[in-house]
């Protein structure tokens, strides 16, 4: 903690300096060393934290990814003539296009639940300091 | 008297020593590491809550992460520069989840006026405002100045302490001494008077 006067930064030293620098030190109580040895121990003995179980969560994990990116797929496939087909004016269309523009858009709002439902989840967990 | 090699490194080291005999298995010798860093800790926690008691649960906190991270320690940075880092990551985090109750900056008590300025009790009350307004600044400038004094005005081990250059660290520092003179403008009028009145009293 030396300082030296390279270190120094360029701004001018006014009375908050020796009032943020000069202060008196604080004592730990008595029983913090204690305290901290106690938790220490109990750590030492506590079974080490249980891994995710990523052998069996793979499968499952595939899997949402597969039908996560079929139904990009589809949203993809169906959408883009549908959306090709759009013009300016108030487009006519047909019922089998109303169709695959209505399952794209199904598609659309799983796609956006299942991202709402992950940011939520993300942001629970990391509240709850696992993250 | 001829001391051993190892009885050498402990010497010159004893952190680097008994951090060896706990990665070891010898879960005593981290005794010594708390012994040797718990003032600093409690010190450090204190300046970033100004609560006593939760300025030891967050050093004891910062102690067990230690412990646990011990091995990651990679010995070519010092054991202080790597445990006050993981300490200022405990307790900034510790802090955003439950902040401490305070005002904002600008709701922070004046500093007392001319009838009572020189003495003991209201210099004492000017000094305690200045600290529980570094408390109120933002985060980002809070901590630059919390730990900028705790290093005792070293630029260099607060920007390690906190994982930024020091060019950022001296700019943060910059606007945070500029929102608290703007909060206590009085205050360097009122430090040179002081001066040049304990100069007049021969203090």
């Amino acid at each position: 903690m030396n300082r030296t006067e390279t270190d120094r930064p360029e701004i001018d030293l006014n009375s908050i300096d020796p009032i943020l620098a000069a202060e008196e030190p604080l004592l730990p109580s008595s029983g913090f060393l204690a305290s901290v040895m106690e938790r220490v121990r109990e750590e030492a003995v506590a079974p080490p934290p249980i891994p995710f179980p990523w052998k069996r969560a793979l499968p499952g994990m595939t899997l949402l990814v597969g039908v996560f990116g079929w139904g990009f797929f589809e949203f993809v496939r169906g959408g883009l003539p549908t959306a090709a087909a759009v013009s300016v004016a108030i487009p006519h269309l047909s019922a089998s296009e109303m169709q695959t523009l209505e399952q794209a858009g199904w598609v659309g709002f799983a796609l956006g639940v299942s991202l709402l439902s992950w940011l939520l989840s993300r942001r629970l967990v990391g509240r709850t300091g696992l993250l | 008297m001829s001391n051993t090699p190892s009885a050498d490194a402990t010497l010159a080291d004893p952190d680097r020593a008994d951090a060896a005999r706990v990665l070891a298995g010898d879960i005593q010798a981290f005794e010594g590491i708390v012994r040797r860093w718990q003032g600093p800790l409690v010190n450090m926690a204190w300046r970033y809550c100004r609560d006593r008691s939760r300025a030891e649960e967050l050093a004891q906190e910062a102690f067990i992460r230690a412990w646990r991270g011990l091995a990651k320690w990679r010995r070519e940075s010092s054991f202080s520069t790597w445990l006050f880092a993981l300490a200022a990551n405990v307790f900034r985090s510790d802090l955003k989840r439950f902040p401490t109750v305070m005002v904002p900056i600008d709701a922070a008590p004046e500093p007392s006026g001319p009838a009572t300025q020189h003495s003991a009790l209201a210099a004492q009350f000017n000094a305690d405002s200045v600290r529980r307004a570094v408390l109120a600044l933002p985060p980002r400038y809070r901590e630059p100045v919390v730990l900028f004094y705790f290093h005792e005005m070293d630029l260099g081990a607060a920007a390690r302490t906190m994982g930024l250059p020091e060019g950022t660290m001296k700019a943060r520092l910059s606007r945070a001494r500029a929102l608290l003179r703007r909060r206590f403008p009085h205050l360097k009028a009122q430090h040179a008077e002081m001066e040049m009145v304990a100069l007049n009293t021969g203090k």
